[in-house]
């Protein structure tokens, strides 16, 4: 059994067709091929071609070190202000679950504790020992982290139902000074997080978990001939 | 594209061999029976379905997803009834809403993922879908499929109906809720593309595009 790239073979990352690396480009060294140099194209739907994500790393910690930036403002900064009788009460993310659950909705203060905090610290977590895991080169259960990257894509939108739930709060609740509810800066921090989550998520490529193995497992190969 | 790039079209059966879209792995995926999938032996990722007539009902599927996603921007999806006023909101008017309490990008955020991303999601699958069935495929469809596929994940509507569903609860307590005409809409159009995305298959869909060659590359 042999990888893609082993073969000299690149996988459209669209409609997995399979392509040889044309000889020309095969000379050039891998670093031309990342920066994006040696461009080839798709035969069936003519998309970029390219073996790995290029600059998969660098990419996701970028987008993740932004992610984690605004994290801070998102969750210190309140998210909206409900204005009842004309007094203003600004809510946190967490003050919100609390309220909710104060209130005795525990249900919807789980659902929300979930969607806004639970999910995008997972999400955080994930994302970097994903990173730290691929950059030490670890071979530790390669098959359970792919399954947390899986995971990590699949779950992250869902965070987006808080935006959407102050959203239509702002919508609906418009009876001027008698109970109106206002959107706080904490609001587009949150979605900024979500955001920035997700396009990092899809900026890692999982096939890098599985590089260090195969690398080692060609190296044994070499050794053994 | 110049004759030079046609060198590295690999001179391999097309599908019947592929690489792990996660791990890289080169597999042959087996004549599979109706509804059968095929994971990677190694991580698990599904490489392949199979299933009858998928271009057929994912059609199908879309034109109800655009009716019904047409319907539920005709009418207000909830209204919210306090002091003798009422107000309403539909999926439009929930992103302009924050446009007027000077929240620029939340509204642009809401437009794109509840109303811009699915409506071309729609849109564009019936466009290709139409033009595998009518044998049309011209230079743009694969780079417009690749685009659907590429911002499937942007259009939330989905999460939208769970949040109308927080915003009733939350609001329930203090005022009258009413549930709009369009609600009944919006919960068929999210059945609708539930089924859509589980029926469409992309290695259908790329199998027909790799197959016509519509474009002379």
């Amino acid at each position: 059994m042999k990888t893609a790239r082993q073969a000299g073979l690149i996988a459209c990352h669209f409609c997995h067709t399979l392509s040889k690396l044309p000889e020309e480009i095969e000379s050039k060294t891998q670093y031309e091929l990342k920066a994006g140099k040696a461009i080839i194209h798709c035969p069936c739907c003519q998309s970029s071609l390219h073996s790995r994500i290029p600059n998969s790393l660098g990419r996701t910690w970028a987008l993740l070190l932004a992610a984690l930036i605004l994290y801070i403002p998102a969750n210190a900064l309140p998210i909206m202000t409900v204005i009842y009788w004309g007094e203003g009460q600004p809510d946190t993310i967490l003050g919100g679950v609390v309220h909710l659950f104060a209130q005795g909705m525990w249900p919807l203060a789980l659902l929300i504790f979930i969607a806004s905090v639970f999910i995008p610290i997972l999400k955080l977590i994930a994302l970097f020992s994903l990173l730290i895991s691929v950059h030490l080169k670890v071979q530790w259960r390669p098959k359970d982290r792919t399954v947390l990257y899986r995971i990590t894509e699949f779950v992250g939108r869902w965070s987006m139902v808080d935006i959407f739930v102050i959203a239509l709060l702002v919508g609906l609740v418009q009876f001027g000074n008698t109970a109106s509810v206002l959107p706080n800066l904490g609001a587009l921090s949150f979605a900024a997080v979500v955001i920035l989550t997700m396009l990092a998520a899809h900026s890692f490529d999982p096939r890098l978990i599985w590089d260090a193995i195969d690398d080692e497992k060609s190296i044994q190969d070499n050794k053994s001939l | 594209m110049n004759s030079n790039n046609l060198n590295h079209i690999a001179s391999i059966p097309s599908i019947s061999r592929l690489a792990c879209p996660d791990c890289d792995l080169i597999q042959t995926i087996p004549p599979l029976a109706n509804n059968e999938v095929a994971n990677c032996i190694r991580c698990g990722a599904t490489l392949f379905k199979q299933q009858k007539n998928s271009i057929n009902r994912s059609l199908a599927f879309a034109i109800t997803g655009l009716i019904l996603f047409i319907i539920s921007n005709l009418f207000p999806l909830l209204s919210l009834k306090a002091i003798g006023l009422t107000q309403e909101s539909s999926l439009l008017s929930t992103a302009f809403s924050l446009l007027e309490v000077n929240q620029l990008l939340l509204s642009i955020i809401i437009l794109l993922t509840t109303f811009i991303f699915p409506a071309t999601t729609l849109l564009g699958t019936i466009y290709i879908l139409m033009q595998i069935k009518m044998n049309r495929i011209n230079c743009y469809t694969a780079p417009l499929f690749r685009f659907l596929r590429s911002t499937d994940a942007w259009g939330m509507l989905e999460i939208f109906l769970l949040a109308i569903l927080v915003a009733m609860v939350k609001l329930g307590d203090v005022a009258d809720v009413i549930y709009g005409i369009s609600l009944y809409a919006f919960c068929l159009l999210i059945l609708s593309l539930s089924l859509l995305s589980y029926s469409l298959n992309p290695h259908d869909v790329w199998n027909k595009l790799r197959d016509s060659n519509g474009c002379s590359l």
